[in-house]
C-alpha cells in the first residue's frame, strides 16, 4: 500500500526564532498560575483574616485575674497570641499546596505545563519555590498583623513587647517559616498522589490525624516517635508545644525540613518517570 | 521535520503503537488518520515527551523534544481541548505559558486576535463551549510560532467557518516551510487540507503516501447504470476482468469498463439507459478499504482487544 511519493517542491524549512525555556521564565509561569485561580486567593485571605481573629479572640478573652506577668515572659505571651493562628492557617496552606498541582492534573493543565518543560523538574522546582515564597509572605503578614492586633489588647491587660523583641519577632517568622514549609510538604503530596481528593486526604491525614491518632496509642515507642512529626515540630518552631521533646528551634526546622524533603524527593521521582 | 523509529509504546500487555516508523516532512500537510485506538493520540505524545516510548525514537528536527532549548518554539501542540486549568482565564493561561519562554505579552494578544477570542480572553475557561476551548488550544499551540505544528483532531467541535479558517491557518503555515501534522476524522477535510497522509491501523503504519495516491489506488472505476434491460446489459459484460453487481431491479455497478464504453455497447445494442454514472472513490472510500482490511486481518488473533470492535460500521458513523 505504500507509495513513492512524487519528490515534493522543495521547501526551505522554517527556522525558529526568539528566545528560550529559562528557569527565571518557569518562575514567572508559576507565578502567574498560583496568582490566576481564585483558590489562591480564597486560601491566602482565610489565613490572615483567621490569624487575626484567634489573635483577637485570645487576646480579648485573656483573663489573668489581676496576676502581673513577669516582664521576661511577656514577649512570649505576645508571640503566642499572635501566631495561634498557624495552628489553623497550616490546614488551609496544606490544602493549597495540594491544589497547586493537582489541579493541573484535574484540569488536564499538567499537560499543557509540561509540553511547555519537558524536563519537567524546573516546573516542579519553580512551583515549590513560588508556592514558598508566597505563603512565607502571607504567613509574615499574618503573624505580624496579629502581633498589632493582639499588642493593644494585651497592652491593656499589663503585657508589652515590641516588635523587634527577639522573642516576638523570632516565633512571628518561625510561624511564617512552617505555614510556607507546609505548603511545599502538601505540594509535593499532591504530585506524588495526582488526585485533588486523596492528595488532601493525605496532607490533612499527616498534619492534623497523625498526631492525633499516634498519641493515642498507648506505647513508648510510638510516643517518641511524636516529636519527629510534621506539625509537632513545627508548631514547636515558634513555641507552640505539642509533643515536647525539648528539641531546639533549629533542629524542629531540620526536622519540617526533612519531612519536605521526602515529599518533594518522591514528588520529582515519580514526575520524572511516569507518563502524563 | 518528525522522524520516528520503531517507535513502540506498550501499556501493559497491550500494545498501543507498534514500532512504527514515518517521517512527516516540512512544507506540507500530513494527514494522520486511524481508527480510535490506532495509536494516534499516543504518537503524537511522545513526539512531545508526555509518554516514553516503551521502544525506539522519535525526534524533532534531530533532537528528542526535551533535548530542545526552546521546545514551544520548535513544536506547537494541540493534543486536546481540555489540556487548559479551568479555573483560570485564557489571557492567563496563554500568558503563564508564554512566560516559560519569555515570549512578550504582545504575542500574546496576537494569537488571540489571530484565534478569535478576543471578546471571551479574559473569562474563565471552564465556561468555554467546545469550539472555544479548541481555538484556545490553536492559540496556544501558535504562542511560540514552532517550526513544526502537531494537532490532534483540530476541527473538533468548531462550527463550519472555523474549520476552514484551520484549512486556510495549516496550509498558510505549511506554505512557509513548517512541518504540519493533523489528525481528523473527517475525511472530507482531511482529503482538501492534507497533502501526504500517514494512516494508523491497531498500532502500525499501514499506509504512507500523498493523499491523490491513496485516491487512486482505491478508485476501482466502478460506472453505476440505471435500465429497465439491466439482465440484457449485464450479458453484454461477460469477461474475467468486469465485475456486475446488480444493486436493484434496475440498477448495475459495473467495474472495469470505462462508462463510455459502456454508452457504446448498451446503443449497439439497442439498450436503453436512463442513468450512467462514473463513481470515483473518495478519501473516505480509500481509507476505510484500507483500516477495514487491517481489521479483518488481525480480528482473529486478538478477540478480546478493544479495537477489534471497532468495525467499519462504527467508523462510518463517526464520519458523519
Amino acid at each position: 500500500m505504500t507509495t513513492i511519493a512524487p519528490a515534493p517542491a522543495p521547501v526551505r524549512a522554517f527556522q525558529p526564532t526568539g528566545s528560550g525555556l529559562s528557569f527565571g521564565g518557569v518562575l514567572r509561569s508559576e507565578w502567574i498560575k498560583l496568582r490566576s485561580v481564585r483558590s489562591t486567593i480564597w486560601s491566602y485571605a482565610t489565613v490572615i483574616v483567621i490569624s487575626l481573629g484567634m489573635a483577637a479572640l485570645m487576646s480579648a478573652s485573656l483573663d489573668l485575674g489581676g496576676t502581673a506577668i513577669p516582664a521576661g515572659e511577656q514577649a512570649t505571651w505576645l508571640a503566642q497570641a499572635a501566631t495561634f493562628g498557624v495552628f489553623f492557617g497550616q490546614l488551609v496552606v496544606a490544602v493549597l499546596g495540594v491544589l497547586a498541582i493537582s489541579g493541573e492534573y484535574s484540569t488536564g493543565m499538567i499537560r499543557s505545563s509540561i509540553t511547555a518543560t519537558p524536563k519537567r523538574l524546573p516546573m516542579l522546582a519553580a512551583k515549590a519555590v513560588v508556592i514558598f515564597v508566597c505563603t512565607f509572605v502571607v504567613g509574615l503578614v499574618s503573624t505580624v498583623g496579629s502581633y498589632l492586633v493582639a499588642a493593644p489588647i494585651l497592652a491593656g491587660k499589663g503585657i508589652n513587647a515590641g516588635l523587634t523583641d527577639p522573642d516576638v519577632l523570632l516565633p512571628l517568622l518561625g510561624g511564617a517559616l512552617y505555614l510556607a514549609l507546609v505548603a511545599v510538604f502538601a505540594l509535593g503530596i499532591g504530585a506524588i498522589l495526582r488526585s485533588s481528593a486523596g492528595g488532601i486526604a493525605a496532607a490533612l491525614g499527616v498534619v492534623l490525624l497523625l498526631p492525633i491518632v499516634l498519641s493515642m496509642i498507648p506505647a513508648e515507642w510510638i510516643a517518641d516517635l511524636l516529636p519527629y512529626l510534621l506539625s509537632n515540630a513545627g508548631l514547636a518552631i515558634f513555641g507552640l508545644d505539642l509533643g515536647s521533646a525539648g528539641f531546639e528551634v533549629w533542629q524542629n526546622v531540620l526536622i519540617v525540613l526533612g519531612w519536605v524533603a521526602a515529599s518533594l524527593a518522591g514528588a520529582a521521582v515519580l514526575l520524572k518517570r511516569r507518563d502524563a | 521535520m518528525i522522524q520516528a523509529q520503531s517507535l513502540t509504546k506498550r501499556y501493559g500487555s497491550k500494545t498501543a503503537v507498534d514500532a512504527v516508523d514515518f517521517t512527516v516532512q516540512p512544507g506540507r500537510v500530513t494527514g494522520f488518520l486511524g481508527p480510535n485506538g490506532a495509536g494516534k493520540s499516543t504518537t503524537m505524545r511522545m513526539i512531545v515527551g508526555l509518554d516514553r516510548p516503551s521502544h525506539g525514537s522519535v525526534t524533532v528536527n534531530g533532537k528528542q523534544y526535551r533535548e530542545h532549548k526552546a521546545p514551544l518554539r520548535e513544536v506547537g501542540v494541540l493534543l486536546d481541548a481540555k489540556a487548559i486549568h479551568t479555573g483560570r482565564s485564557a489571557y492567563n493561561h496563554l500568558l503563564a505559558m508564554a512566560a516559560t519562554h519569555s515570549i512578550p505579552a504582545s504575542r500574546v494578544k496576537e494569537v488571540i486576535e489571530l484565534t478569535g477570542l478576543e471578546s471571551v480572553a479574559r473569562k474563565r475557561v471552564g465556561g468555554f463551549s467546545l469550539g472555544m476551548g479548541q481555538r484556545l488550544g490553536i492559540a496556544a499551540a501558535l504562542l511560540g510560532d514552532p517550526a513544526t505544528l502537531i494537532l490532534d483532531e483540530p476541527v473538533n467541535g468548531l462550527d463550519p467557518e472555523g474549520v476552514q479558517w484551520v484549512r486556510q491557518l495549516v496550509r498558510h503555515l505549511a506554505s512557509e516551510g513548517r512541518t504540519i501534522m493533523l489528525s481528523s476524522h473527517l475525511m472530507s477535510e482531511m482529503a482538501v487540507t492534507a497533502d501526504h497522509l500517514i494512516v494508523l491501523g491497531r498500532g502500525r503504519v499501514i499506509a504512507d503516501a500523498p493523499v491523490a495516491d491513496l485516491i487512486g489506488a482505491a478508485n476501482r472505476n466502478t460506472v453505476r447504470v440505471r435500465t429497465p434491460y439491466a439482465p440484457e446489459l449485464a450479458a453484454l459484460f461477460q469477461s474475467a476482468d468486469i465485475t456486475v453487481t446488480r444493486t436493484d431491479a434496475d440498477l448495475l455497478e459495473i467495474v472495469g469498463v470505462s462508462a463510455a464504453e459502456i454508452g457504446n455497447q448498451a446503443a449497439r445494442a439497442g439498450i436503453a439507459l436512463h442513468e450512467l454514472t462514473p463513481i470515483s472513490a473518495s478519501l473516505e472510500e480509500a481509507y476505510m478499504a484500507l483500516t477495514q482490511n487491517d481489521v479483518e486481518y488481525r480480528t482473529g488473533g486478538t478477540p478480546d482487544d478493544p479495537a477489534a470492535e471497532h468495525t467499519a460500521a462504527d467508523l462510518q458513523e463517526s464520519v458523519r
